[in-house]
């Protein structure tokens, strides 16, 4: 599993509560305003982090969500959600659109993070927990 | 009412709920209870949401609001969802998010005329 570090990141909010899903996206939304992303990406990048947020907190009970700034030739907003929860046992299942385990949901989660986002990685192992990273480009026109 | 968790406002045989606050889960799972038991109580013929101060709507939100939708629809009565943001549109259809059971309208005004419209129909 890939070790996230925290002093790697920025920012960090500890998903514990179903309102750190709201904590959660209303940082990443301030963080993403304040590297000038466009209101349209500002909206995807934090509606992915819900989804993100939402799976910790349902599926691990708790986690974190880390949050940098990439500089290179173009800035780049990266988001790990990392938990050490009950993990995914059929990945590539789990990314497709339409699959859930519970009910009350359209399976949209993951894949749609992956819709919304420019590149997305995600390692799963049963009984030890989930990393996903996720990150988005700042478009300048 | 002990549970509401968003102010509504009766007009004819309508309810209108302008969505004020910041929808996490259990609020909107709240407002769910909330909407379903006015329509109910006050005769209601038709829902009308207005999204338009919400910025974040994710899946689940977005498939609770359908849920009531299709609920209200059982006990007779239509939902329109009228000023959703154009980059709240634009996440939602690209995450592939699809609402079933919704009316969607600009403004009040048109959440109106279409649920007028949609009673001569049915």
């Amino acid at each position: 599993m890939r070790d996230i570090k925290m002093e790697d990141y920025d920012m960090l909010v500890k998903i514990n509560d179903e309102r750190d899903i709201v904590v959660a996206r209303q940082m990443v939304k301030d963080f993403a305003k304040r590297m000038g992303f466009s209101l349209a990406d500002i909206t995807k990048i934090s509606t992915a982090v819900s989804e993100l947020a939402r799976n910790i907190f349902r599926y691990a009970g708790s986690g974190f969500i880390y949050i940098r700034e990439n500089t290179g030739e173009e800035k780049e907003i990266e988001i790990a959600a990392v938990d050490k929860g009950p993990g995914i046992e059929n990945v590539e299942a789990a990314v497709e659109a339409g699959f859930t385990t519970s009910k009350g949901s359209l399976g949209l989660g993951l894949s749609g993070v992956r819709r919304l986002m420019d590149s997305f990685f995600i390692e799963s192992e049963v009984n030890r927990g989930t990393v996903v990273i996720v990150t988005k480009r700042r478009r300048t026109f | 009412m002990k549970d509401r968790v968003v102010t509504t406002i009766k007009l004819y045989n309508y309810l209108i709920v302008p969505v004020q606050i910041e929808l996490d889960d259990s609020t909107v799972e709240a407002m769910q209870r909330q909407i379903l038991s006015e329509i109910e109580e006050k005769a209601i013929e038709g829902v009308i949401i207005d999204v338009s101060l919400i910025d974040i709507l994710d899946s689940y939100i977005s498939y609770s609001l359908s849920e009531t939708a299709i609920m209200a629809k059982m006990m007779g009565c239509d939902t329109v969802i009228c000023g959703m943001q154009p980059h709240v549109a634009l996440t939602l259809a690209q995450m592939g998010v699809n609402m079933r059971g919704i009316i969607f309208a600009q403004d009040l005004e048109d959440a109106l005329s279409k649920l007028v419209k949609a009673r001569e129909h049915s």
